[in-house]
Parts: structure tokens; sequence; C-alpha cells
């Protein structure tokens, strides 16, 4: 018995202490409860945001993903930037040449461009973090954005070596780089934080450098200060940055919270300076006009089968994609002030005429319930159908999907007269099963990687892991080939128009509605620039 | 004594192994995997990521492998969080979990047989019906719901509380307040039916004959045998709360592990789903062993060795 009573006692002994040591650090995590912040505001500029959650990783080929890129892109800087116009300038590279050819870039970086250790950014540490986003072992999602450059496929798919990936540092700070094909758009592409420069020395000394703030050595507007992982982490002002008179903020404070409620309440106590939009306060917030709007580059979409019956025949596509109501969905559906979507490239590319690709492609596929029910007809007359196959409509398992799966549902009854079957599913269930071809018609997303229109039109060319629809078709990928290699700006902007328009008259796809961002801000904070290709940019942020 | 504990020992090992083996397979039998994502990915990067994460093995290889490093204490690595082992996760959210866990029992255990004790000494009187209506709203309001209304009159209404997030004592008394209800009323209840069933026993009887005071009756006589229900619920309660709420955590933006028992499912993050399993029962099956110890100490009756029962 009184064993018994000396194990207990030990045991609640061990668990008690166990609390005092969780305590003490909770105790001395610096509060940022309201009385604090406004002590910190006399003498520093702090900017409090969200993260959301936990970043995936501060390692550039791997922190790809808007929980990672959002402070990534503060903490790091590549050789351009994107600008508030979101078009790419001179960042850590001063100016570049481009070779007759236009397929060789010789970028000169910054004499001043600094790690935040002191050491210089060498054209050496953009080799090395260029060959190790394209190393087979580094597993980087983000890999394929790199096959732009010369050996760089063959590299990651294990066919090449490091040393046949054209990247070579001519100098100290002279960095070369041979594309496959002239790029117009590679400026832009290597803004993204995958093309970010790595210490060399520094990931060779300690290969976990990213892992916590105190090992972490970046080149951007900002350093990370302190990262309570799953909690909130801080960056402050890189003083080592080339243009850090530019940057006005002193501190960011990234929390990290995971529920749209609590975010929008710890924004209304003034514990955060941005929050999203809860979806059950969107109406009221949208009305007080305090909701700010700005475009997103991507689109929501659904996806026909086009080796599965009905959606085999063009005809019945068509019928199904122009009985579909986009503007009555952003309007009475979604109501989150989306464009509604007619065609696949979203708004804000502009052509070399300065035409937007959006505008000047038009209307590619518009709500037309008369002419639906003809194609309809002549579809099923085409295949020899009396009645029409069963129709089952797949989207992974959300409320909104569901609104506007049961809103589809509505639109086909009421514009074709045609019952389709709903089922829902769990999320990686349905990715699995819908690269597998074993859905007839089902939800879809699409988030372009970078600002280009070849970058959403690439995605159906035949045997692509986004195409999802069985769709081919040659003339389409030719186009799509010839625009990769084409110099001329013009002519690829024509290739791309007529490319779009080809998938649009063939249907193998749906447009829903284009993706926003829609925010709320606190009205002291200015110059935060949110990019359609997903990434905040804090460089210019100011707050009163 | 000892030959028990060995035994027991044994059995336990035993369970958890059928658990982890359980788990593992059904696990991969799961449609859907890690690298199953909306986003564009080429068949080059993904089998590149399977060959990383040694995915790419035969099943029972990964098993054999998973188990030897568990032997060693190595959970593996995450295959969503790269750069970061399962280790690392548990080692930093269980300790906010446990604090948040042991604060939220104390104040449901004291609360809850307080709230039973009076309940049961005031049978079908106002104090017992005010009581019992207390614990069953806490049984039926769910925690969330609690979380949610607490935030909007105690720290958005009237802003006396932070909302959200773990930094100081300050911000833990609302998730503490929202996870304790629901406890509380559960052992409130427990208490109260064997506070009565014990009040009316014999020795009861004798003990007020005896002219003991009502307070040393109650505490020393009738609480002790009442409480064995109570411990007995104690067990697997424990172990669920000290391991973190998914729902209460991620209102209130607390960096625990509860999080990970969820997360983990929807991203088929193998390396994660069995590190938290493994945790659990662990956890659990420690929590049950502890409650049989309790057992022999509350009532002297039950012995835990054949040698001192006979």
């Amino acid at each position: 018995m009184k064993k018994l009573t000396i194990l207990l006692a030990a045991v609640m002994l061990v668990l008690s202490l166990a609390a005092c040591t969780a305590n003490k650090d909770a105790g001395s995590e610096p509060k940022d409860d309201g009385k604090g912040k406004n002590e910190e505001k006399k003498t520093e500029k702090v900017l409090y945001l969200n993260n959301g959650q936990e970043p995936t990783s501060f390692d550039p080929p791997i922190g790809f993903d808007a929980v990672s890129w959002n402070a990534l892109n503060n903490i790091m800087e590549g050789l351009t930037r994107l600008d508030e116009n979101h078009q790419p300038q001179a960042a850590t590279a001063e100016k570049w040449d481009i070779s007759e050819d236009g397929k060789t870039y010789t970028f000169h970086i910054r004499e001043n461009a600094k790690w935040s250790n002191g050491d210089d950014v060498t054209a050496e540490d953009f080799v090395y973090a260029w060959k190790r986003l394209l190393d087979p072992n580094t597993g980087s999602s983000a890999a394929f954005l790199g096959y732009f450059i010369e050996g760089g496929e063959e590299y990651n798919n294990g066919k090449g070596s490091a040393d046949d990936v054209k990247v070579k540092a001519v100098d100290k700070k002279t960095f070369e780089v041979t594309l496959i094909s002239p790029q117009a758009y590679f400026l832009s592409v290597i803004a993204n934080p995958c093309f970010f420069p790595i210490n060399e020395k520094v990931a060779k000394e300690n290969p976990k450098w990213f892992a916590e703030a105190n090992s972490y050595v970046s080149n951007g507007p900002f350093k990370l200060a302190e990262w309570n992982h799953d909690s909130d982490f801080t960056m402050v002002k890189n003083d080592k940055y080339w243009d850090v008179n530019n940057v006005k903020l002193d501190k960011v404070h990234w929390a990290m919270v995971d529920d749209a409620n609590t975010e929008y309440q710890m924004y209304s106590t003034g514990e955060l300076d941005t929050s999203d939009v809860p979806s059950e306060l969107a109406d009221k917030l949208f009305k007080e006009g305090d909701v700010k709007v700005e475009d997103q580059a991507g689109l929501y979409f659904y996806r026909f089968n086009v080796t599965k019956e009905p959606f085999q025949n063009e005809n019945i596509r068509k019928a199904f994609a122009l009985a579909i109501d986009q503007k009555q969905m952003v309007e009475l559906v979604t109501k989150n002030q989306e464009k509604p979507a007619y065609g696949f490239v979203s708004y804000g590319f502009k052509d070399p005429e300065g035409n937007d690709f959006r505008e000047h492609s038009g209307d590619l596929i518009k709500t037309d319930a008369v002419k639906a029910k003809e194609l309809l007809k002549k579809g099923m007359e085409e295949e020899g159908y009396k009645k029409l196959p069963e129709v089952t409509l797949t989207y992974n398992t959300l409320d909104t999907h569901k609104k506007i799966a049961e809103a589809l549902q509505q639109m086909f009854k009421e514009n074709l007269g045609v019952d389709v079957k709903l089922a829902n599913m769990e999320s990686s269930v349905f990715a699995t099963d819908q690269k597998a071809l074993k859905f007839q018609f089902s939800r879809s997303s699409f988030l372009a990687d970078y600002a280009d229109p070849i970058n959403f039109v690439e995605n159906f060319i035949t045997n692509s892991p986004m195409n999802r629809t069985g769709w081919s078709n040659a003339e389409f990928d030719k186009l799509i080939k010839d625009a990769k290699h084409e110099k001329d700006e013009k002519k690829r902007y024509e290739m791309m128009y007529k490319a779009e328009k080809i998938l649009l008259d063939a249907a193998p796809i749906v447009p829903i509605h284009f993706y926003n961002q829609v925010y709320l801000q606190n009205k002291d904070v200015s110059g935060i620039v949110r990019h359609p290709v997903g990434y905040l940019e804090l460089k210019w942020a100011d707050k009163k | 004594m000892n030959t028990y504990f060995i035994k027991r020992f044994v059995a336990m090992i035993i369970t958890l192994w059928l658990i982890i083996t359980g788990t593992f397979f059904l696990m991969h039998t799961v449609p859907g995997s890690p690298f199953d994502e909306e986003r564009t990915t080429n068949e080059t990067i993904q089998k590149n990521r399977e060959a990383y994460y040694q995915l790419d093995k035969p099943l029972i290889l990964q098993y054999g492998n998973y188990l030897a490093a568990l032997v060693q204490g190595d959970l593996g690595p995450s295959i969503k969080k790269p750069g970061q082992t399962v280790n690392d996760l548990l080692g930093r959210g269980f300790p906010i979990s446990f604090e948040l866990g042991l604060f939220t029992l104390i104040l449901a255990i004291i609360s809850g047989i307080i709230l039973g004790v009076v309940a049961a000494l005031r049978h079908n009187g106002w104090i017992d019906y005010l009581a019992m209506s207390i614990a069953v709203l806490g049984i039926s309001i769910p925690n969330f719901v609690m979380a949610t209304v607490l935030i909007q009159q105690l720290a958005v209404n009237i802003p006396i509380f932070p909302v959200a997030t773990w930094s100081s004592p300050k911000h833990m008394v609302l998730p503490i307040l929202a996870l304790a209800t629901g406890p509380m009323a559960i052992i409130a209840r427990l208490t109260r039916t064997s506070m009565l069933e014990v009040l009316t026993q014999d020795y009861i009887k004798t003990a007020k004959a005896k002219g003991l005071s009502p307070v040393k009756i109650v505490f020393k006589h009738a609480l002790r045998n009442a409480l064995l229900p109570v411990v007995t619920v104690l067990g697997s309660l424990a172990a669920s709360i000290l391991t973190g709420t998914f729902v209460i955590e991620k209102i209130f933006a607390i960096p625990g592990m509860g999080k990970y028992f969820v997360d983990s499912i929807n991203s088929r993050d193998y390396s994660v789903i069995m590190g938290t399993t493994v945790f659990y029962s662990a956890l659990l099956i420690l929590m049950l062993f502890l409650v049989d110890l309790t057992y022999g100490l509350l009532d002297p009756r039950i012995k835990l060795h054949k040698k001192e029962a006979e």
C-alpha cells in the first residue's frame, strides 16, 4: 500500500514538474495583448499579421505554398522582385543582359547585396540554390519551374547531371543562365520564392539552417528574429538589406490563427492589422464597405471527363457549359464579389499592345439556355441517345463546394431539364480519383504559379498532370509548344489567344469564377501589395 | 507485487504493438497519398518525393523500418512539414496541450466533485436541481459553442480577456473554461449518483450513529467510495484532454498537438498519423494502469495481486 502511495506521488510530481516547465516557457514569450502593443507603437512600427498556420518550410524550394510564401517573400529576395503593378523589377540583380536569341540571361548582382550575416550575396549562391531546386534528392514540388533552364528537366528526372544544368557563376557577382527557349516571362517567374538564393556556406555547414530563426540567414527586406513553431514568428527590418532605407516597418509579427472567426475577432479587438472575411459575416461586412477586393490569378472551374459517357460528345459538354449562369453564381451563391469566368485565363495579363488578355479574348463561353438545349438535342442525336446517360457531379467535401454544386444541379435542371446526381468525397481521395479519370464531371481549381497566360493554358496539353479530362488536341498542343519557343511577344500572345479559344470551343472544362483576395485592413496600414500570383509584399508597407 | 507489474507491462507492450500494427496497415489502405494535392505535380517530382520518404518501398519493409526506428524512440520525419521530425512536433505540441489539459482537469475535477457532492447532500432540493441543470447544460453544449460564446462575451463585448493565442496566463482562462465545462458536468453527475447510493449504505448510518461530524462522514467515509466510478472515467478522460483538443486549439490558436490528430489524417501525413496514435495509445494505456492502481488506494478490498487477496 505504501509503495503504491509513493509511486503515485512520484507520478504526480513528474506530471506537475512538466506542467511547470511548460508554464515557464509560456511566460517568457512576448506578450501581444492590447497593452503591450500600444507601448511598442510609440517607439517602433510593428505590423500584426496572421499566417493561418505554421509555414511548411522556409527552405525556398520546399516552401512552395501560401503559408510559406507570404513570409518567405519578405525575408528573402531573388534576382527580381514584383512591384506594386506586379511587374518584375531589379532586386538582388541590379541589371541584366539578354542574348540575341533571347535564351541567355546574364545577371549582374548588386555590389551591396549582402546576407543578414554580412556575407556577400554571390553568383555561386544562386548556382547552388537553383541546382538544389532541381536536385531530385531535394524532392521539391516547385522543381518543374526550373525546367525552363537548359538541362534542368533532365537533372530533375535523373537522366542528366547537375553539371549539365546551364547555370553558372561567371565571376563573384555575375550569374549566367541559359534557357531551353526564349521565355518573355522568365524575369517574372524568377521572382517566385523557389528561385531565391541560398547562402552556400551556411547551408553546407548546417543542412537544417532553415528550420530555426537563429540559424536562418536571409537577404530580403526583413530577417527572421523569432520563430515559435506552431504559435507565431517575428521578422525585423534587415539592416544589411541593400535597399533598407525604403523599408518602413521595424517589425512584423505573424500569428498562426487557423480559425476565420477568431481571426476576425482578433482584428476587431486590434490584435491583428488585417483579416480575411469570415463567410457568415461577408454580407454585412461587404455592405459596410470595409472589405477590400483584389484579383488573384486563378479560377474555380469544373472538368468534364471526355472518356466517360455522355461527355465524349462535344455538343453535350457545351450544352452543360452554356447552361451554367456564372453571373448568378457569384451574385447569389458565393457572394464574395468574384468576377464570373467566361474564359480560362484570369484578368491582369497585358499583351504587347496593352490589352488585357481576358478582355481582348472576350467571353468564350457565355450562358445561353436556349442554345444549350439545342446543343443537348444535337449531341444526343449524334450519339443516338434516347435518354441521356446518368450524370454524377462530384466535388470534394466542403461547404462552399457544396453550395456551388447544388446551384449547378439547379441550373442544369432549369436550363437543360437534366437531373444530375451529386456526390462528395474527402479531398485526398477526390484528388486521386480525379487524376485517375474516375469522375464524369468534377470540381476543380487552378492557381497560377507565375504571372503569364501560358501557365493557365499549358495545363491542358495532352497528358499534363493538370489535364485530368482525357482531352487531347494536336493543334492545341502544337500552339502551346510553339508559344513556349516564340521570341516575338506579339506572335506568342496570338498563339495563346488561339489556344484558349480552341480549349473553350472543345469545352473539356467549364469556368465558374475567377478567384479574388478579399480582406479587411487596419486604416493605419498602407502599402501592402498582394500579388495575383499569391504572395504578399511588405517591403513598402507602412503603419501610422 | 513485482510479477503483477511485469505481467501488466508485457500486456501493455503487446496492446501497443497491436495498435501500431493495426493503424499502420489500415492507414495505408485508405485511398490517397500525402502527395495528392490540387497543385500541379508531375510524375518525376512525385517519384522523387516518394523515394525521399521511402514510400516506394514494399509496405512490409516500411513497417519493419518503422518498428525498428520506433524502438529507438524515433518517430520519423514528417512528410508534410519538411525538415521537422514527428518527435519535434509532439515535443513542442504536447507540453502545451498538457498544460491546458492539466488545468482543465483540475478545474473540472474540483468543481465537478463539489457540484456532485452538494447536489447529493441536498437531494431533490433546489441546489440539486440547479447543480444538475448546470451539468446537463455542460454536457449538451459542445465546447466549440462554449468557446465562441466566451470569446464574444468576455473578449469582444467586454474586453477582459484576449481573444486567442497562448502567450500569457491571461490567455489561458477562456480555453480552460470552454474545455472544462464538459468533463465537469460528467464528473458532477457521476459523483452525485454514486454519492446518493453510498449515503444510503449501512456504514454511513453507523458513522452517523457514532456521532461523527457530517464533514467527516462525507469526505472520509462516503466520498472515498463514491469516487470509484469517477476515477474509472478519469483515465480515458485525462488521456484525451491532455493530448489536446482539435476544435478548442483551433479556435483559440493554441499551438498544442490536438490539430495533428486531424490534420495528419486529412493530409495523409503517415508518420504523423503513426506518431500521434502511438503517443495517444501509450498515454491512454498508462492512464488506465494508474486508474487501476488508484482503485487499490481508494478501496482496500480491491487487490491488485493474488497473494494479498488470498
